[in-house]
């Protein structure tokens, strides 16, 4: 049986197609302006990576927020259900996932079998997500895929008060014009983005093992800050971003086979 | 007088865009009085029976503005918004308004309210911030007395048998509005959850005796449209129970339709918190009216030490049959945060979902909320 999932985030879209359970091609693409476009872009290139076509797939299920502005037919399914789904496939003790995506954050508590119990997900905030990285990022004039590895060189770093993008990114400037060593303010936005992300995740209750999902988890000094204020390892997938869209993909193909 | 399903449609769409242009040209018809509240404890069959409209104020959906020269962004946006409404004028029609002391942020609008955007009369009803013992109906039955004496000071003297017959027309509210909800929790795809609110939230802003036939006609509608259960194969929508104060986001409750769940009991400020438990007449009819505040399901701004909210709540989520509770509260309202842990602990003891959506009013992001909300479903159907 051959199924797609395809997760339209804020920042990026991903596509997964899965061959009985195996993942034959993938696709990753930025969303831009227009996410039927960028749905339609992803889905195409994953297919052709499989090198298969549109027409033999058995079932296609889209997620993320442009997953109702897709123009092929699929089902949806929202990115907690699909992130939850694809964790649980990648580690089958995964009972807590962490998402820091583009635009949100989220905290899914889930069960043996990769169902959701609980979760929380951030407002309008956004705190923690990968804006506010790439805006720090830029405050700093670092590159974003090094931000991580900067801030592990700290010794000491530099408390940020204000998790909020717009306040911290003033808060950062401030810190620059006193002299503080750029090591050390980065050290210190991944501290609080881990307090920000640890209040956040406590409402729900929290239990090992934990995986972290999302684009943001490729950042290490956010892993490793985030790993420090939960006091627990977190498991990072080989391909963090794909989750959401292997969770799609494999929901796709539950649901395929009930209807077969 | 009857109103036909036309017109229920049409005053339904008119409160949801100007909930108070129905008093408003209603004062200019009659030329009688209006009076502003902001609560479900107010005695409104006190002000009826002066001849009066009460009117419930309910916020509007904009971002508030002027309001932030007298309270701090830590107030409700249902605070903020009306005070905003008052300093632009647009309450011009109210007589009088009524605050009822229940939360810190009602106590100090009050007074925001009297000296800078003031109807010509206000009054102040403090409640006992419990609702139990003796000493505490005594004293809620003089203050009730004090506050018909003070508007009748300004409006006009009335009888017993003036209460008597408003108390009348508003237990025959509180009746149909009960069975508009009994007939819902069995058959909750007759209306949807968003007509439902309209009609409650409606209820305290127009005439009670209209809304009385409004009713019957929507009752006796429902009635007739109901095929017997079993002929028609509807699509059954997941049961949501609510609870928090004004529930007046209706682009959420057609979100919330379209995602496949619906309301079917609630313990909100405008739903059946507004209308359950009647008023039983005895000879002193103000006595009768302390003694429905006394016994009506208790807002969690109220304390009781002999009624426990959480287990009220948990049997009516049980019996309502609901799969799952959106508590549903406006930012920064202590009076639900604080109820919101207890409840949402002896729900997962029950084993029943939940989700809390916190808003203000003019900022809603409603898709962002689709997300949660198609996901807490998905939670629910498993």
């Amino acid at each position: 049986m051959r199924v797609a999932g395809v997760d339209i985030g804020s920042l990026t879209t991903k596509a997964i197609i899965l061959e009985d359970g195996e993942i034959v091609g993938k696709s990753l693409v930025m969303t831009g302006h227009n996410s039927r476009l960028a749905g339609r872009r992803a889905l195409d290139l994953a297919l052709k990576d499989a090198g298969i076509g549109e027409n033999t797939l058995d079932n296609i299920v889209a997620t993320g927020y442009g997953r109702l502005s897709i123009d092929f037919f699929a089902e949806q399914v929202t990115e907690i259900t699909c992130h939850a789904r694809g964790a649980h496939s990648i580690l089958r003790d995964a009972r807590t996932v962490i998402d820091l995506g583009g635009q949100d954050s989220k905290a899914i508590a889930l069960d043996e079998n990769g169902r959701v119990l609980d979760f929380v997900m951030n407002d309008k905030c956004a705190a923690g997500t990968g804006r506010f990285l790439e805006v720090m990022a830029q405050a700093l004039e670092i590159g974003l895929e090094n931000l991580g590895e900067v801030s592990l060189q700290s010794v000491d770093p530099a408390p940020i008060s204000s998790v909020c993008t717009v306040f911290a990114e003033s808060e950062v400037i401030s810190r620059i014009a006193e002299g503080v060593d750029k090591v050390d303010i980065a050290a210190g936005i991944h501290q609080a983005i881990a307090s920000r992300i640890y209040a956040m995740a406590s409402r729900i209750s929290l239990r090992e093992r934990f995986v972290m999902t999302g684009g943001v988890a490729k950042n290490i000094g956010v892993v490793k800050a985030l790993e420090k204020r939960f006091r627990t390892s977190f498991f990072i997938p080989d391909e963090p971003q794909l989750v959401g869209a292997l969770g799609a993909a494999m929901i796709a193909a539950e649901r395929a086979s009930v209807k077969n | 007088m009857g109103i036909d399903s036309m017109e229920i449609d049409s005053m339904i769409e008119n409160i949801k865009y100007n909930p108070y242009s129905w008093a408003r040209s209603w004062k200019q018809k009659k030329g009688k009085g209006v009076i502003g509240y902001f609560c479900s404890y107010v005695p409104e069959e006190i002000i009826h029976a002066c001849d009066l409209l009460p009117v419930r104020i309910v916020g509007r959906n904009a971002v508030a503005t002027l309001s932030g020269a007298h309270l701090q962004n830590y107030c409700c946006s249902l605070a903020r918004t009306s005070l905003d409404m008052a300093l632009e004028g647009k309450f011009d029609f109210l007589d009088g308004t009524v605050f009822v002391h229940t939360c810190d942020t009602m106590q100090r609008l009050s007074d925001i309210w009297r000296l800078n955007a003031g109807s010509e009369e206000h009054f102040d009803i403090v409640l006992p911030a419990r609702l139990d013992g003796e000493n505490a109906f005594d004293y809620l039955r003089e203050e009730l007395s004090s506050f018909r004496a003070s508007i009748e000071r300004s409006f006009g003297k009335t009888t017993d048998e003036d209460l008597r017959r408003s108390i009348d027309i508003y237990n025959r509210n509180r009746e149909l509005l009960a069975e508009l909800y009994d007939m819902r929790i069995k058959r909750p795809e007759l209306l949807s959850s968003e007509k439902l609110y309209l009609i409650v939230t409606m209820s305290s802003l127009v005439e009670k005796s209209i809304h009385n036939s409004l009713l019957e006609t929507q009752i006796s509608d429902m009635k007739r449209s109901a095929s017997p259960v079993g002929l028609n194969t509807v699509d059954e929508k997941v049961r949501i129970f609510g609870i928090g104060s004004l529930m007046e986001e209706w682009g959420f409750l057609q979100m919330l339709e379209e995602a496949g769940a619906t309301f079917v009991d609630d313990d909100f400020c405008n739903g059946r918190r507004y209308f359950e438990q009647g008023i039983t007449e005895g000879d002193d009819p103000i006595m009768a009216i302390a003694k429905r505040i006394f016994e009506r399901p208790i807002c969690p701004c109220k304390y009781k030490v002999s009624r426990s909210r959480v287990q009220e709540i948990m049997k009516r989520v049980q019996d309502a049959g609901a799969q799952g509770v959106i508590f549903f509260q406006f930012k920064f309202c202590d009076p639900h945060a604080f109820d919101y842990v207890p409840l949402k602990e002896a729900l997962e003891r029950a084993s029943i979902p939940s989700i809390l959506i916190e808003i203000e009013q003019g900022s809603v992001s409603l898709e962002q909320l689709r997300t949660r909300i198609e996901a807490f479903i998905e939670t629910i159907r498993g």
